[in-house]
């Protein structure tokens, strides 16, 4: 397993509504592993999470300062340079939310949505996508006869793991994921935690986790956060 | 003990408020309908004239309700049809785009708009009508299509402020979901927010709806006649059912013409059910198009 750095995160400052969330962060993270950002409520991971694919952008009142590169295909990018889209950025960047939030489509729509951004027409290639995600986040035998029906009919944990898939079938570099469980039961944890170490040779992956039995399980390293700082961290 | 008294006065006063509403609306209806529905027959629609031969415009209706029904529907779908896209794009711009000065400007004009009698918009679609006449040309002046620019103008603040609202009311997790995802704010707008909020907006267009068929000031004033016939074009005069009830309640010759009046107010209802009904209908239809095609 490849452990170079991936993300490189230096001299991070953000504020929301004139209040500081994250000061003076500086922190790297390894290719192909999952690292856990620990650390009580309100101290930032969310919000720290959300500067790696510019997602706090959409939120009004808040404020970034610092810089970000992220090696995307094989050089390292600044991703706040314009020369790199927001929307090209988080194609490589994808994120799966705390709440499981399919949107109010069939199953097949969901995952191919974000095939459809992109502008990809081509039903056969759609088809042939949609398949190898929802396999690779393993619903596609629990879902392979209704994927016809609308998504908000599977269980939680289903829904959960049609929200990767959908944000795996793009094939991202880096998965971003912000306590994805916390609103699941042990048995569709267990299976997501499996899903996740599955996924690691072929991603980064950064997980806001508030459970320590989870971070032992899965994360190959902990970064702490304390008051909008990290207060420990592997070496990179 | 006092906060528990508080507490089941609210909950009976609530009660007692909705039953109260629902007793008032169920006579209205109950005396419309048992004052009016004797008098509801083809005759009344379409007078002496065969109704296939009316319908299918081979002969003209005299002395029946037809052309009033022809012109309310005609002012009905014209009016929508100005005032869908702008209000609707009004309301996206407002909640999707409008910084919060700018917000705050329209805010309180799309309040002034709504607040403004229905009669002094009457009133500016005539001297509009009066000023194309005076500056453009001699055929035109009050006509369907003045009525219908001043009946949208009505109705905006009910679509403008229902699709606010309806796109302002999307929780976070999905108005944040296709934008991590890689969607542009636009294809967010479209693909997800307004598709996801059309239960809201349809809401609005309802209303606008019931408004412009119901609304006789401002027709009165800019187009609408007692008797005229078919509109032959946007240009012509036309009847309508709610002037033709002002009308009839106001000059009745006999108690017979005044039950006419009560049969054309059922009409009237019936035609503002099957046009929600439409509507409704349009909506299910656009949000399964929207999210569940296959």
């Amino acid at each position: 397993m490849t452990q170079d750095i991936k993300i490189r995160v230096a001299n991070l400052n953000f504020s929301y509504r004139d209040r500081t969330v994250l000061q003076d962060v500086t922190v790297s993270f390894a290719g192909n592993a999952i690292t856990a950002l620990t650390g009580s409520s309100g101290v930032g991971k969310s919000t720290f999470l959300m500067t790696l694919n510019r997602l706090w952008e959409n939120v009004s009142n808040a404020q970034m300062k610092g810089t970000v590169e992220i090696k995307l295909q094989h050089r390292f990018r600044d991703i706040y340079a314009p020369d790199l889209s927001v929307t090209e950025l988080r194609k490589m960047v994808a994120m799966v939310f705390q709440v499981p939030n399919p949107l109010p489509m069939s199953i097949r729509k969901n995952v191919a949505f974000p095939l459809k951004l992109s502008g990809e027409r081509n039903r056969g290639f759609v088809g042939a996508k949609v398949e190898h995600a929802l396999k690779m986040a393993n619903l596609w035998d629990e879902v392979r006869d209704r994927l016809n029906d609308d998504a908000r009919t599977l269980s939680g944990g289903q829904q959960q793991r049609l929200c990767i898939a959908r944000a795996l079938v793009l094939e991202p570099e880096v998965l971003l994921l912000d306590e994805p469980t916390s609103s699941l039961d042990q048995a569709s944890t267990a299976v997501i935690e499996e899903l996740l170490i599955g996924l690691k040779d072929r991603l980064t992956i950064l997980i806001v986790s508030h459970h320590p039995e989870q971070v032992i399980r899965i994360a190959d390293r902990v970064v702490e956060f304390a008051d909008g700082t990290i207060v420990s961290a592997p070496r990179t | 003990m006092k906060l528990r008294t508080l507490e089941r006065l609210t909950v009976l006063f609530s009660w007692a408020a909705g039953l109260l509403l629902l007793s008032a609306v169920t006579l209205l209806l109950g005396y419309l309908f048992v004052k009016g529905y004797e008098s509801v027959n083809l005759a009344l629609i379409f007078g002496e004239a065969a109704p296939l031969r009316a319908i299918l415009l081979q002969e003209r209706v005299f002395n029946g309700l037809f052309p009033a029904i022809v012109g309310t529907l005609s002012l009905v779908i014209l009016s929508i049809v100005w005032a869908i896209p702008i209000g609707m794009a009004t309301g996206i711009y407002l909640a999707e785009y409008a910084e919060p000065r700018a917000k705050r400007v329209l805010d309180a004009f799309f309040d002034v708009l709504a607040g403004i009698p229905s009669i002094v918009i009457g009133l500016f679609g005539f001297s509009f009508a009066v000023f194309l006449h005076k500056h453009y040309s001699d055929r035109i002046g009050p006509c369907l299509l003045i009525s219908s620019i001043a009946l949208s103008f009505l109705v905006l603040p009910y679509i403008i402020r229902t699709t606010q609202a309806a796109l302002e009311g999307i929780p976070r997790d999905i108005r944040l979901t296709a934008l991590a995802l890689g969607a542009t704010k636009l294809q967010n707008i479209f693909l997800v927010l307004i598709p996801k909020s059309l239960a809201g907006i349809m809401s609005g267009i309802i209303l606008a709806i019931g408004r412009c068929a119901e609304d006789t000031a401002v027709i009165m004033l800019t187009g609408a006649v007692a008797s005229t016939g078919l509109p032959r074009s946007v240009f012509s005069q036309y009847e309508a059912l709610p002037f033709y009830i002002y009308y009839i309640s106001s000059q009745y010759a006999d108690p017979a013409e005044l039950m006419q009046g009560y049969g054309a107010s059922i009409i009237l209802l019936l035609l503002c059910a099957i046009l929600f009904s439409v509507a409704y209908g349009i909506r299910k239809g656009l949000t399964h198009f929207a999210f569940y095609r296959p």
